[in-house]
């Protein structure tokens, strides 16, 4: 178990540091992670990024995905995203706009699907 | 899309040619790469003619060195307006409001403005010089703010995904 933690932290620290330096995200706060849970709204599998709008419990977020051949290659299609499916997307919400977020990954029909 | 943006942005993104270049799973990403090849094809001749208008290569006929190449920058200038112009009207609306995308804006039209200028002011004095000639004062400030307003144009482009 201690070993696991060893091996844990300096990962997670890691993959934090890879995170902040991906493009785009010094407008996203990593502190401050949220899980957005409820049906698709509106879907537009577009690039630069896909994007839905997901019908939280609070409020209507719009959602950030990834570029679309990315999203393709990673089997999140346009159809798994598509309108009317239930989606739980973790990410970290935009410090410009108060309803939006960018996904880190999102989970759609029990399947995980990370978007970076 | 936002509709805080200028209506000519909001419609540059709304329309046809523009949702093309989004759904399309390579237009983006090849507009992208078109426009980094560009730039580097741009920014080594620019360097070349910036470093011979301050008076490095000395050795060399600076009218001919000019020449030879602004004939790749025009075309590197080109290929950037064509790609850039797809890469804005994929976001226009979003972009127009852009603090980094409107400051590369100004530093573009700076640039054009410093070529403008040097071609009035200085081009022909400097195109009948001779190898080893020394620079006109005019010639060597628009090598210099050349150097310094593409440099940061550049700096701006790369920065515009992270404000």
């Amino acid at each position: 178990m201690m070993r696991a933690i060893h091996l844990v932290l300096p990962l997670s620290a890691l993959l934090t540091g890879a995170a902040l330096a991906h493009h785009g995200w010094g407008s996203y706060d990593a502190t401050r992670p949220v899980t957005v849970t409820g049906p698709i709204m509106t879907s537009k599998f577009e690039n630069p990024h896909a994007t839905i709008t997901v019908r939280g419990n609070d409020k209507t977020w719009t959602v950030t995905l990834a570029p679309i051949s990315r999203m393709s290659s990673r089997g999140a299609t346009a159809k798994v995203v598509a309108v009317g499916q239930t989606v739980s997307a973790y990410g970290y919400p935009s410090t410009a706009a108060a309803d939006e977020m960018r996904a880190e990954r999102i989970t759609v029909d029990g399947k995980t699907y990370e978007m970076r | 899309m936002t509709d805080a943006a200028p209506a000519i942005f909001v419609a540059l993104e709304q329309s046809g040619f523009a949702a093309a270049i989004r759904q399309s799973p390579w237009l983006y990403p090849a507009a992208n790469v078109g426009h980094i090849v560009s730039l580097v094809v741009f920014a080594g001749a620019v360097a070349v003619m910036d470093i011979r208008l301050l008076g490095g290569l000395a050795a060399t006929a600076p009218g001919r060195v000019l020449a030879r190449a602004r004939s790749f920058a025009v075309a590197a200038l080109a290929g950037m307006a064509v790609t850039g112009f797809m890469l804005f009207s994929a976001e226009a609306s979003h972009l127009a409001l852009n603090p980094v995308f409107q400051l590369k804006a100004i530093l573009v039209g700076a640039g054009l403005v410093n070529v403008a200028l040097y071609e009035f002011s200085a081009r022909r004095e400097v195109d009948g010089l001779a190898p080893g000639a020394s620079m006109p004062r005019r010639a060597k400030l628009a090598g210099a703010l050349s150097l310094g307003i593409w440099i940061a144009a550049a700096a701006c482009g790369r920065s515009i995904a992270y404000f």
